[in-house]
């Protein structure tokens, strides 16, 4: 009996020291889990809102200027110093021979650790792009912090100074520019262009990257020194630069946008200034709606051609003539006046886009390839030239559908009293 | 009382065991050899994935007490069995390498890439052994509240990305050629073997025999539909060019995903909700290998086997991961032949033997009847 008691004392003792050690293994195991590894604390983020890219002071150098928000300071709708600094952004900026040993500098002289994640824009000096933005590309789409969806823009001035311009009615720069192009779709002067667009344009066999572009203007009127009328610079949305691989070949204006934009993205609504259906000297704006963009590729005896529609609806919404909508001949001829102005609109684009830089920004290779994919294969290696010699043929078809609130023409009532 | 899953629980397994690795690390793969036509090429690996499993469930049935391993010990005798349990081993090994892969450059590239890579391998072994220690039961549980978070991911997913889609890059179809499609589905084909062969191990605890092969080959189609969707959208969203770029391209998906002007950056939730289904792959690979390690060793249960089994899982995919390159090389090369080899040849030879050991399996099954 005791020999019984003793042994199962000794075998328990054993189970009791086996369960010791797995539970001391497992405690141990269990330290790296503690959750600490890889903690980014908010109050030690510097939190990038902007970062604008130029050419360094020495040959082949880059030079990369952040935008950092400093939260206290920036918080309300006015940015009111709260944080007792009175300055909603911190800018800074460094040089180094590439974008990471650049950003690296700035490490050392920001107390807090730079952090990509929020970043709304990335501003590029168009001589930087004129030089290439392959490395840029590479950096930003391999960083893990940034957003694809984070929007990418050249620049004639310099970025730096983009970056530290405030604009518009918000408080961090980079959040107005981000405002900017939001609503860009309406006004139609620029182009949406993010990073993963960017990116898959790049990488695309026969499609070219378009990069929309800002521009800084006095436009602000200082309240203090109204009377020296508007002195304070603005960002301004104006046009885009049309790259060929990842060099900028040239620019395009805002009102060539149209064109471009009825290419790649869908069309949103727009003004156009038309000639007046009862007076050619004066001009009449109206406003597109729905309008609906098609592009037909055609190969016939090895010649390639591309067939663009346009239809348009039309409302007059500001006639600087007599303007009935019930007055057919005059809603004809606005008509006609709409459609040849919009035709040579795009037309001028596209023979730019053609001749002048020979980049297919309109994604027509893809177009083509969808259609004719085993003749694609014949074109593709040597797609660029065969691009700029491509027939673009374009129609445009309008109807004016509305004089918005107005039936009759807005006349002076006394030269209907003169009439009587 | 011998455990028991219902055939709801599996069919969860089977689309867990798939989701993880299905939707991103292999499209990238799939993407590099043909562009835009990678969801060509994962509907025709679901096709073949389809038959395989078919054909496990039809192999199993005819011994259903058995699983694959008893199957070649059965027939073959004691080492041949031992050398499956050995093969079967070995598959799990290679298909927790491209596991950790995917569980790995998720968490780590994307979130914390200060981390040490040992941090996710332990995490991984102790979650995996941890669960296996309470069994099956409590993983195809978690398995069936996967799949809400797996339908969750895809719903969020496609509302973030339609805005985006462009329905051009989808075409042309078999812009790559037919052969060279068909080619590529092979690299989906090792996500639909970890499938089967994890559905050779635990076929005998499913508790309705009779509809073993609805139930399997129900998962299968009920995944392939889940999963399609993702190369869909990388096409159309990323660009099959985007897609391939990256390693893990779902990540990119998510990235650039976004609901109005506030919901936008997927990563996290994107991991919130895969998470189930990349820690069923886990913890099922763990139980396999412990099953195949205990029949190699003639255990009685294969509890004992778990951490062994799991620190030779674990070993070799810190060496596999450590290096991107060397993952990607194995996964794109090696692992392809070594797993279809292993988890079509077992179950086909299985099949072929099967006619001729008609006999020697049936008096086998009237001796276990006899016995039961």
């Amino acid at each position: 009996m005791e020999e019984k008691t003793k042994k199962r004392k000794k075998w328990g003792g054993v189970a009791m020291r086996k369960k010791a050690v797995l539970l001391s293994c497992i405690l141990i195991l269990l330290l790296p889990l503690a959750g600490c590894v890889g903690k980014k604390e908010i109050s030690d983020l510097a939190i990038v809102m902007a970062v604008g890219i130029d050419e360094g002071k020495e040959a082949g150098s880059v030079k990369v200027s952040v935008q950092v928000a400093r939260p206290a300071d920036a918080r309300g709708q006015t940015g009111a110093p709260a944080g007792q600094s009175g300055e909603a952004i911190w800018n800074v900026e460094a040089e180094g021979e590439s974008i990471f040993e650049a950003i690296r500098k700035l490490s050392s002289i920001s107390t807090r650790r730079i952090f990509w994640a929020h970043n709304f824009i990335i501003v590029i000096n168009e001589q930087v792009a004129k030089e290439g933005i392959g490395g840029i590309i590479d950096f930003f789409s391999r960083n893990q912090e940034l957003r694809m969806r984070t929007k990418v823009v050249i620049t004639p001035d310099s970025a730096s100074e983009i970056v530290s311009t405030a604009t518009g009615l918000e408080i961090i720069p980079g959040e107005a520019m981000d405002k900017l192009f939001r609503y860009s779709a309406i006004s139609s002067v620029s182009a949406q262009s993010d990073m993963m667009e960017l990116l898959a344009a790049y990488l695309s066999p026969s499609s070219e990257p378009l990069l929309a572009r800002v521009i800084l203007q006095k436009m602000k009127v200082d309240s203090e020194k109204a009377e020296a009328g508007a002195s304070l610079k603005q960002i301004e949305l104006a046009g885009a630069g049309v790259f060929k691989d990842d060099k900028l070949v040239g620019i395009l204006k805002p009102e060539e946008m149209r064109g471009v934009i009825a290419f790649r993205d869908k069309l949103d609504s727009g003004a156009l200034i038309a000639t007046c259906p009862s007076n050619p000297n004066k001009n009449t704006t109206v406003e597109l709606d729905a309008p609906s963009f098609r592009v037909e590729p055609t190969y016939h005896n090895q010649e390639i051609r591309f067939k663009a529609t346009l239809d348009v609806d039309v409302s007059v919404v500001e006639a600087g003539c007599s303007f009935a909508i019930n007055n057919k001949e005059q809603v004809k001829t606005l008509q006609n006046s709409v459609e040849d102005t919009l035709r040579k609109q795009i037309m001028t684009t596209v023979n730019k886009v053609q001749k002048d830089y020979q980049a297919d920004v309109f994604e027509l290779g893809k177009v083509f390839q969808n259609k004719y994919p085993y003749e694609w294969k014949k074109y593709k290696n040597n797609w660029s030239e065969i691009f700029s010699t491509t027939n673009i043929d374009v129609v445009v078809h309008s109807e004016v559908v509305s004089g918005e609130l107005l039936f009759k023409p807005t006349e002076s009532g006394k030269k209907e009293k003169s009439k009587e | 009382m011998k455990v028991q899953i219902t055939n709801g629980m599996f069919m969860a397994l089977i689309i867990n065991m798939l989701y993880a690795k299905s939707i991103g690390l292999t499209q990238g793969v799939i993407a590099r050899e043909v562009g835009g036509d990678m969801w060509l090429s994962t509907i025709f690996a679901s096709m073949q994935g389809l038959v395989v499993m078919a054909l496990v469930v039809i192999v199993i049935k005819r011994m259903p007490e058995g699983d694959l391993i008893d199957q070649f010990h059965q027939i073959f005798g004691k080492w041949i069995g031992k050398g499956a349990a050995f093969l079967v081993f070995i598959f799990f090994i290679g298909a927790y390498g491209s596991i950790m892969a995917t569980f790995v450059y998720h968490l780590k590239d994307y979130f914390l890439p200060e981390a040490p890579l040992v941090l996710f391998i332990a995490g991984a072994f102790l979650i995996g052994a941890y669960a296996l220690f309470f069994g099956i039961e409590v993983v195809a549980r978690m398995a069936l509240i996967g799949i809400f978070s797996i339908i969750g991911l895809n719903i969020l997913l496609m509302i973030g990305s339609l805005g985006k889609f462009d329905i051009r890059e989808l075409l042309p179809t078999f812009q790559s050629g037919v052969v060279k499609t068909v080619w590529a589905s092979r690299h989906h084909n090792t996500d639909w073997a970890m499938a089967t062969m994890m559905a050779a191990i635990i076929l005998p605890i499913v508790k309705e025999k009779k509809t073993w092969i609805k139930s399997g080959t129900a998962g299968i189609c009920y995944s392939a539909i889940i999963i399609i969707m993702w190369p869909i959208l990388e096409t159309g969203v990323l660009s099959p060019e985007v897609a391939a770029q990256y390693i893990i391209s779902c990540m990119q998906m998510a990235r650039s995903a976004e609901i109005g002007l506030f919901i936008h950056r997927y990563e996290m939730i994107m991991i919130a909700l895969f998470a189930l289904s990349i820690l069923t792959q886990i913890m099922m690979t763990f139980l396999c290998s412990s099953i195949a390690m205990q029949k190699m060793l003639g255990l009685k249960d294969y509890r004992p086997a778990i951490i062994p089994s799991g620190l030779i899982l674990s070993g070799f995919s810190y060496w596999m991961v450590k290096n991107h390159h060397r993952a990607m090389h194995i996964i794109e090369g090696i692992w392809v032949p070594v797993s279809l080899g292993i988890a079509v040849g077992l179950p086909a030879l299985l099949l072929i033997s099967g006619f001729f050991f008609k006999k020697k399996l049936k008096m086998k099954k009237n001796n276990a009847n006899v016995q039961g």
